[in-house]
């Protein structure tokens, strides 16, 4: 053969030429291509059973998980359920948490300090700010997250999630979102970095931005104890007695399914808005249902989604409880920080319906939705000058009966309206710094990251700032 | 009280405000906006990509061709003639407007990133067919080359738009468009769709409606001086031969078959089908997610169950339960 090698130039010029002419669709053909030899390999490795067998039992119970009676049913029963089982079983380790690191080691650590000459302000820095803001969100956080999160992992790993995501699409198409975001926001419940991350199951990049940024919307376990103890202290009391622990768990779920209606509502808006010419496309696979893996489930679920997440949320509850042990402890002119801070704050928390100690707390608490209560009542007691009550300036506390709370509050000034501006503040505000922290991991995009941390925030100052006009409007009128 | 109620209508007047200025598309600020964008650049930008695409159609650009294209007056549009003939552009001889050689350069990026930003907006956003010209005709004046490179590369460097126009290559060469216009090609013959025309908007628009697509193969059923049918994607297109004229179509080998076809969605639970195509107007990811569930020609798809609120449905594809909404499934024809 005495063909001349062809230069470099000649093959670009003759692929171009064949790219012209293959035409756009060649990549479909290339896919077809492929799907014929796959099929063909697998006819000739593969042998099928005759009898499908579980083929027919996946049928009988998909007809029954996705049926027009049962399904909306069924679904409601294993929600309530889990978080029955989370809420009941959570009390046990969480007292026994609680005991450990804040009733028995913070005591012994504080004697083995005094004992050592430990100068005043690094013991308290180190063992009243840093470690008990920490020792109180891992306290908090780590049990239900140890029941809630294997509890769904099973449910997924059966394969009856797909199934709830299946039944209540149309409700999330209707708001511009993906039928899977029932899922994410089941789990936001638990923990919303937590659910943040299950967004990686939305494979459509513009409904995963909208699960992503309304994920706080979904009250999560750091908030729950909040909305139980001021519904309790506040609304609970107001109900014929008896009845109290009714009103007030109707009260929580209330705020809760408010929660739900809001992420309807701004996913709609988003989808519509900012959003709009995002790359959308739906598809979800139903598998097979296959009986969990239990150890494997339980191991895994703990592994990644438990110690990640505590992780992330002790490492900003490292600087936040140094923080607040500063803001109480640091003296300008007479008066600590925080005082002057709540000063600062509590004309703008007042127009909210809220007040300075509200809002001082929740910006010291961005870390982690856990301590938000520890600092409103440490700030309270610090600010009104109570004496006897709490753990000293700087030092979270948790209190002892309803009667010692209802003391505290009345002493910082609060009224009904702060309480229900607070239960709404609650689900409307930034999300934490451990979420936020996620949401920039997940999509990588300070724009979004920006949108997910304000747009709530913003959101939360509208409705206290309506309901507080409207709620003195009705009060004097 | 007073106080009060003073507070809410303060609030409420401005959140009503701000909302009005930002209503997308025609609050003030996006007036104002686009506005500013409307400058000479703009205008010069326009006039080289009116002289240069009516070349390569054969037409021959005047000063009254200018002045429709940029929708100005007579006077404005010598105005902008002249400032071409400045900048070394173009130039002016018996009436028609010749291209330079920098002209040329300037009308090939400035259509090339036009018909990038076209393709980029098919493939990688899902904003509708009919908005993809008006972005573009935005965007074509604010991408630098490196930037033009820089999106073309994220692409893979497509060859057309998604009306099938070729994208001038970053040496700035043209392929010239090939294919007839379907309103003079031969009945009972098949072709391929290769271009639609996307200007003037309204017979544009008209055509998308119809449902054609490029790539879409057809079979020409009638060709008169009233009407052009043609059979495509499993049903009949009946058009206006001035719409026809905008479509470019090239003979095919193989012909089209004419088997009756029906979208996916209509199938109801407990009935198979076999797969046909993917719908042409199904682009992007969209598209290649249906590939990649193995939605090809030939392939059997069982219905198997309905959600209990009616959508979406689940059908078994090669041994796999997967849910698709009635909207994505109307993208695919089964028999």
């Amino acid at each position: 053969m005495s063909t001349v090698m062809p230069t470099a130039e000649d093959i670009l010029a003759g692929a171009e030429t064949l790219r012209w002419s293959a035409g756009v669709n060649f990549h479909e053909q290339l896919v077809e291509a492929i799907y014929t030899d796959a099929a063909r390999l697998t006819d000739r490795a593969v042998t099928r059973p005759d009898s499908p067998l579980r083929f027919d039992f996946d049928r009988t119970v998909d007809k029954l998980v996705t049926s027009r009676w049962f399904g909306f049913p069924l679904m409601l029963l294993m929600l309530a359920t889990v978080f029955y089982i989370t809420i009941v079983g959570a009390n046990v380790p969480s007292a026994l948490i609680s005991d450990l690191l804040i009733g028995i080691i913070h005591p012994l650590l504080k004697q083995g300090s005094a004992a050592l000459g430990v100068p005043f302000f690094i013991d308290g820095l180190l063992i009243d700010g840093m470690y008990l803001g920490s020792a109180w969100v891992v306290a908090v956080m780590l049990p239900p997250m140890m029941i809630f999160f294997p509890l769904f992992t099973l449910l997924e790993d059966f394969g009856y999630l797909p199934r709830v995501a299946f039944n209540l699409d149309a409700i999330f198409r209707k708001s511009g979102a993906h039928g899977k975001q029932a899922l994410t926001m089941a789990m936001g419940w638990g923990c919303n970095a937590a659910g943040v991350v299950a967004t990686r199951i939305i494979d459509s990049p513009r409904e995963r931005l909208i699960a992503i940024i309304t994920n706080n919307f979904a009250l999560c376990n750091g908030r729950w104890p909040t909305q139980i103890m001021i519904a309790t202290v506040f609304i609970g009391v107001l109900a014929p007695p008896g009845w109290g622990g009714l009103v007030s768990a109707l009260a929580v779920v209330g705020v809760a399914v408010l929660g739900i209606l809001i992420t309807f509502a701004s996913s709609f808006l988003l989808s519509r808005t900012v959003l709009k010419g995002e790359v959308s496309t739906f598809s979800l696979e139903l598998p097979p249902y296959r009986p969990p893996r239990i150890w494997q489930t339980i191991y895994t679920s703990i592994i990644d989604r438990t110690i990640i997440v505590l992780w992330r949320a002790v490492m900003w509850a490292l600087p936040a409880g140094a923080l607040i042990w500063l803001a109480g402890n640091v003296n300008v002119s007479g008066l600590s920080i925080a005082e002057h801070l709540i000063q600062f704050l509590n004309p703008a928390g007042l127009v909210l319906g809220l007040n300075g100690v509200i809002l001082l707390a929740y910006i010291l608490a961005i870390p982690a939705n856990e301590i938000v209560i520890p600092t409103v009542l440490m700030l309270t007691a610090l600010s009104a000058k109570m004496a006897g009550v709490g753990a000293g300036a700087g030092v979270m506390f948790d209190a002892e009966s309803d009667a010692q709370l209802a003391q505290l509050f009345a002493a910082g000034g609060w009224t009904l309206l702060t309480a229900v501006n607070l239960m709404l503040f609650s689900l409307l505000h930034n999300p934490c710094s451990t979420t936020i922290h996620t949401i920039y991991k997940e999509t990588r995009s300070a724009k979004w990251t920006t949108v997910a941390a304000l747009m709530p925030l913003l959101l939360g100052f509208v409705v206290t700032f309506v309901v507080a006009q409207l709620w003195r409007l009705v009060a004097a009128g | 009280m007073a106080q009060a109620l003073l507070f809410i209508l303060i609030g409420a007047g401005l959140l009503i405000g701000v909302l009005w200025a930002f209503r997308p598309g025609s609050g003030w600020y996006w007036r104002g906006k686009t506005q500013v964008e409307m400058t000479d650049r703009v205008r010069t930008e326009d006039a080289v990509k009116h002289v240069h695409l009516s070349n390569l159609r054969g037409l021959q650009p005047t000063l009254e061709s200018l002045a429709g294209a940029l929708q100005v007056t007579g006077n404005e549009a010598a105005a902008v003639a002249q400032s071409l003939t400045q900048f070394g552009l173009a130039e002016l001889r018996d009436g028609q407007l010749h291209l330079q050689p920098r002209g040329v350069e300037a009308a090939l990026h400035i259509i090339r990133v036009h018909r990038l930003w076209e393709q980029h907006l098919a493939e990688g956003t899902s904003v509708s067919d009919g908005e993809w010209h008006a972005q573009a005709d935005r965007i074509e004046h604010q991408l630098s080359a490196q930037e033009a490179d820089k999106l073309a590369a994220q692409m893979g460097n497509p060859l057309r738009d998604p009306h099938g126009d070729p994208i001038p290559s970053h040496a700035g060469s043209l392929r010239p468009q090939d294919g007839l216009p379907l309103s003079s090609v031969a009945v009972n013959q098949s072709y391929r769709i290769v271009h639609i025309e996307d200007e003037p908007v309204a017979i544009f628009s008209q055509i998308v409606a119809s449902g054609l697509q490029p790539e879409m193969e057809l079979r020409v059923l009638e060709n008169s001086a009233r009407r052009v049918r043609v059979w495509a994607d499993g049903c009949e297109h009946v058009l206006a031969p001035l719409l026809a004229a905008s479509v470019a179509v090239r003979p095919v080998e193989v012909q089209a078959q004419e088997v009756a076809q029906r979208p996916l969605s209509d199938l109801e639970p407990g009935q198979a089908s076999r797969v046909v195509s993917i719908s042409h107007a199904c682009r992007g990811l969209e598209r290649r997610r249906l590939l990649d569930l193995g939605l090809l020609p030939g392939t059997m798809v069982y219905a198997e169950l309905r959600s209990p609120s009616g959508d979406p449905t689940a059908y078994r594809i090669r041994d796999t339960l997967i849910a698709l909404r009635r909207t994505q499934a109307q993208w695919v024809r089964v028999e």
